[in-house]
């Protein structure tokens, strides 16, 4: 997005929750948020939980976007906005949150003008679930494929580009007059389903060389790992003692003779240092707010405890031992490397439609 | 090949399997392969429907599936009947109707294209349908629906933000406030694509490391690989490097000061020292990290340290050491770092010393290991092509002393070598060195040290008077021509000036003379709190015009804004000249730098110049090559140990103009020595 796209996506944002414009210039953009806006965009989450427990008037929060950092005097306060701005990806959370299902009709000019005014409730519109997905191929490297995917809830079939289809069409969230709604002959899951299998057809004509690729340095990786460990076990068992003599320098750690590996333990303890105590971790304070809880409950309740003083032991230092370390390392390895392919939902809606997309 | 025939399961009959199912073969790797089935799935094109397909899924863990895994001997040709391997297949299937993907290796997927038609992705695929029951809910109650522009703005923000490309940086656009230089571009992309993520970044002082290091944090996190980051720098560069990500690369990195802070923000900044520490340790120990960085690397050289025995056991999925000394001293050093960042990497450590190391300093198999360090280590040099710096303007700034200056001089040299040779009974020679190198600098810096000695001094001692004398000398003196020199070659530059000097009595003093001459200036020292040394920058960058400096190292400094060095006494050490003109003549330098040696005629001062100018070519020299040039002289004692030692003991200023040249010849051959071998790799110079 350059500054110039930049600029019409805000415009278009805060037209959506029609935003009072305080000044329109060409090198930046005041605005007045609207309540459902300054909650996603602003911020301030305490001020929020506070004004509406007291049952306050709320001061609605005025920002500058500045666009053409370079171009406007000092005297203009603001915030410069870019592709990469905080504020803009909050922005397109925002929009995420707020775009996510949609029920619409189309209105065809040209059949509405053809009727007559005694005309009947008569004319079909098809119902369609469109879909947008993002696949992501992921291994230690990722790429994502947009897919705008559509399906006929009368005449089962799935369409491709359904969405760019859509953006041709006069779309009304209300009903036209004189049209009637076609009944959906699947359910709402099996067109889902339809929809998985045909993400799938997609997913299998990718080219997999990444994920290939991806296992081979994963293959590769643990190969050394276990060729590494196997020795370093050898050479556990046969260590010279005197060389342990050697290892007592200032910093060092005490660390204990390990017992001769057994290559194929896999199991470990758990060493008990390593046990943490849970930690809560608060949920979103969106919900405490949205349930009517209050704020300060809710920060008594999920506060991270510091651990008191009593309670810290620098003592308890232990190593891992090579079969913890290796089967972390293998872990990490697999985290890093396994390629997976995971589908998300961007956003969904119904389609009553009287055209018909291109089928491919 | 007679066609298979299988137990279908009911639903499944009518499909048949085409007559001439492929064959398939290929060569394995060296050693044994375990197939692992984790699961699979399996579309089937028949002969009768084209389009016809079967599509299994389900999950299969590994413990339940028959035959889950076989084996393979090293270098033996592959065959597989793929037949018969799908007929096992689909015996489980009749057996376990539900069934997902294969994970078989990543031998085992086929080009669709081909007519075998047997695509078996092996690939588990998830499929986020937390969405359904909400939707499925709007659907019923017909709404409340969202509004059609923001489900179009909802979609073009994906668009704009989706990864379109494996390997292409992506983090760029991101940034509004950055201009990497085109090496940094090139060493984050060849962390991403080639070092995956797990590298050591080596690069020269001042060639911006941590600009790498943000560039592929960035890039990670602009492609949702990395959420959760730990950075562990030195204590005093933790708000810095705050700062720095939150500015530069627009990163909400925080630095850690609370134990709750670990688990509530994603990027954390923290000292390696408090996170090694209960309670964090645990906090640290416990957390997966996406992604580790560690400045100053080279402090985790030693394995045997609990900082890197900490380091060695967090979690982490990429990780990037920095370190800016080359890891050339020791081979055992760059072992254990590598070890770090991928264990077994140069295989079990006695096994690397037989194949790599001849003696503690010495590589064998060089063109061998080089090529492996290099597949997990990156250093630009300033010697590069492509990195641009400004040329170097030095010039001798030579002075004449007036006759009472001169005086002071000469008996406080006398006085020194009469003492230091004398056994150093009374004053300890360090004392005398530092006195003997004040007299050089300034009357008061020099003053301050015969007072120190003087209280010392017992009263009935017969030393008294002489020191006495000394002062005497010092009072007489009423002009300061170094000083005046210095303000006249301020005026003259008319810019902003960095004056280093190694005293802080001549700094005072500096300060003082160049304010009665109204000329601002702000001082710099190491002792000054992190604070204190930005504050003073940014004076220096926006109000004064002199910046008088007693220390120039001082880990991040960055004073490019400068061109105009003075130095107003030489160190003996020159490597503390060389970290002194580090500090302007850096990367985003875009000026010429100007250096201006202040030399006083007849003094050592001048012959130490005569050697590093004329003799060694300091000034000229890349920054960074007198580290490796010292580095091969193979001195016992430091350079510094070194001079000190011509320098008082020689008998004659002769002599020491004759010592001192020898030592410049050994520099020069050793120079050159060096340039001849410039191919060697940094870390391993051979004999």
């Amino acid at each position: 997005m350059n500054q110039q796209e930049v600029r019409s996506y805000i415009e278009r944002y805060f037209a959506a929750f029609s935003t009072h414009v305080v000044e329109t210039h060409p090198h930046y953009l005041t605005v007045k948020l609207p309540v459902e806006v300054d909650k996603d965009i602003g911020n301030r989450p305490f001020y929020w939980s506070w004004v509406e427990k007291m049952n306050l008037p709320y001061q609605p929060m005025v920002l500058t976007f500045i666009f053409q950092p370079d171009q406007v005097g000092t005297d203009i306060r603001g915030e410069q906005i870019h592709f990469g701005a905080q504020r803009l990806q909050q922005i397109f959370q925002s929009a995420a949150n707020h775009g996510r299902f949609v029920c619409m009709y189309e209105h065809h000019p040209a059949m509405l003008s053809a009727l007559g005014p005694g005309a009947r409730r008569s004319n079909p519109l098809t119902p369609w679930l469109g879909l947008n997905v993002k696949i992501s191929l992921i291994c230690d490297k990722k790429k994502d494929l947009l897919l705008y995917l559509g399906v006929n809830l009368y005449q089962p079939r799935v369409v491709h580009n359904f969405y760019p289809f859509l953006q041709r069409l006069q779309l009304q969230p209300s009903i036209p007059a004189y049209y009637y709604t076609q009944a959906q002959t699947i359910s709402l899951g099996q067109a889902v389903g339809l929809l998985e299998q045909e993400i799938n057809r997609v997913i299998q004509q990718q080219d997999s060389r990444w994920a290939t690729e991806a296992r081979e340095r994963l293959h590769d990786e643990l190969e050394i790992l276990e060729a590494y460990y196997a020795e370093l076990a050898l050479r556990e068992q046969t260590k010279d003692e005197a060389e342990q003599s050697d290892e007592t320098e200032e910093e060092a750690v005490n660390i204990p003779v390990e017992e001769a590996v057994d290559e194929n333990r896999l199991v470990v303890e758990c060493p008990e240092d390593k046990v943490v105590e849970p930690v809560a971790l608060p949920t979103s304070i969106d919900e405490v707010r949205a349930g009517g809880g209050r704020l300060l409950d809710f920060l008594r309740a999920h506060s991270i405890p510091e651990t008191p003083k009593s309670k810290i032991n620098q003592g308890e230092w232990k190593k891992s031992t090579p079969q913890e370390e290796k089967k972390r390392r293998m872990e990490e390895l697999r985290w890093q490397y396994e390629p997976r392919i995971e589908v998300t939902m961007i956003n969904g809606g119904i389609f009553y439609l009287h055209n018909m997309p291109p089928f491919h | 090949m007679r066609p298979v025939e299988v137990l279908l399961p009911e639903r499944f009959t009518g499909l048949r399997l085409a007559p001439s199912a492929p064959q398939l073969s290929w060569s394995l790797p060296a050693t044994i392969i375990r197939v692992y089935v984790h699961n699979f799935s399996l579309v089937l094109h028949t002969r009768m429907r084209k389009l016809g397909l079967a599509l299994f899924r389900g999950c299969l863990d590994q413990s339940r599936l028959p035959h889950s895994s076989l084996s393979y001997h090293a270098g033996n040709r592959l065959k597989i009947q793929f037949s018969s391997f799908l007929s096992k297949i689909l015996m489980i299937i009749s057996s376990n109707v539900k069934l997902y993907a294969i994970y078989a290796l990543s031998m085992l997927s086929f080009d669709p294209s081909q007519k075998g038609r047997f695509v078996l992705t092996n690939i588990p695929v998830t499929f986020d349908k937390t969405w359904l029951p909400s939707f499925t809910e709007l659907i019923q109650q017909d709404g409340p629906w969202h509004k059609w522009e923001l489900f179009q703005l909802a979609i073009e923000a994906e668009e704009a933000k989706a990864v379109s490309d494996f390997d292409q940086l992506q983090c760029l656009k991101y940034m509004s406030n950055l201009q990497p230089f085109p090496h940094q571009l090139q060493t984050a992309e060849r962390v991403l694509n080639e070092m995956r993520g797990r590298a050591i970044l080596a690069d020269e002082v001042g060639l911006g490391k941590t600009i790498e290091a943000g560039l592929i944090m960035k890039e990670y996190m602009v492609r949702g690989l990395a959420k959760k980051i730990l950075i562990l720098v030195p204590a005093s560069l933790v708000i810095q490097w705050t700062k720095e990500l939150n500015q530069k690369f627009g990163i909400p990195a925080v630095a850690q000061k609370k134990e709750y802070m670990w688990r509530q923000y994603d990027v954390v900044v923290a000292s390696i020292d408090t996170a090694k520490r209960d309670p964090h340790r645990r906090h640290v120990l416990d957390i997966e990290y996406d992604m580790l960085i560690i400045d100053e690397a080279h402090k985790l050289k030693n394995k045997r340290t609990r900082n890197y025995q900490f380091v060695k056991e967090i979690k982490k999925k990429y990780c990037l050491l920095l370190t800016a000394t080359p890891i050339q001293n020791e081979m055992d050093e760059v072992y254990n770092l590598i070890n770090l960042l991928k264990p077994g990497h140069l295989g079990h450590s006695s096994s690397f010393a037989s194949t790599y190391v001849e003696g503690k300093r010495q590589a064998k198999n060089n063109e061998k290991l080089r090529e492996e360090i290099e597949k997990v280590m990156i250093r630009n040099k300033r010697r590069d092509g492509g990195i641009h710096f400004t040329p170097r303007r030095v010039q001798s700034v030579p002075i004449e002393l007036s006759p009472e200056e001169m005086a002071l001089y000469e008996g406080v040299t006398s006085f020194v070598r009469e003492h230091y040779r004398s056994e150093m009974g009374t004053f300890n020679s360090l004392a005398l060195i530092t006195l003997q190198r004040e007299v050089c600098s300034s009357r008061e810096a020099a003053f301050m040290t015969l007072y120190n000695m003087y209280q010392r001094t017992p009263e009935d001692s017969p030393l008294r008077p002489s020191i006495l004398e000394l002062v005497e000398m010092i009072k007489k003196i009423e002009t300061h021509s170094k000083a005046a020199k210095t303000v006249e070659l301020i005026k003259q530059i008319n810019d902003k000036v960095i004056i280093f000097t190694e005293y802080r009595a001549t700094q005072n003093y500096l300060q003082k003379y160049l304010s009665e001459h109204n000329i601002t200036s702000v001082p710099f020292r190491g002792g000054f709190k992190r604070s204190k040394k930005d504050w003073m920058t940014d004076l220096f960058q926006n109000r004064a015009q002199v910046l008088i400096a007693t220390e120039a190292g001082g880990e991040g400094i960055n004073l490019q804004f400068c061109n105009q060095v003075i130095n107003y006494d030489m160190p003996w050490n020159p490597m503390r000249v060389e970290q002194r003109i580090g500090r302007v003549h850096r990367l985003g330098q875009e000026r010429d730098v100007f250096i201006y040696n202040l030399s006083t005629s007849g003094t050592i001062e001048e012959h130490i110049l005569n050697l590093l100018y004329e003799k060694i070519d300091l000034f000229e020299m890349v920054i960074g090559d007198l580290d490796d040039i010292v580095e091969r002289l193979h001195l016992s004692n430091s350079l510094e140990e070194n001079l000190i030692s011509i320098i008082m003991d020689s008998h004659s200023s002769k002599e020491m103009a004759l010592k001192l040249d020898n030592m410049g010849q050994a520099i020069r051959t050793a120079k050159a020595a060096k340039t001849r071998s410039s191919l060697l790799p940094e870390a391993v110079h051979g004999p």
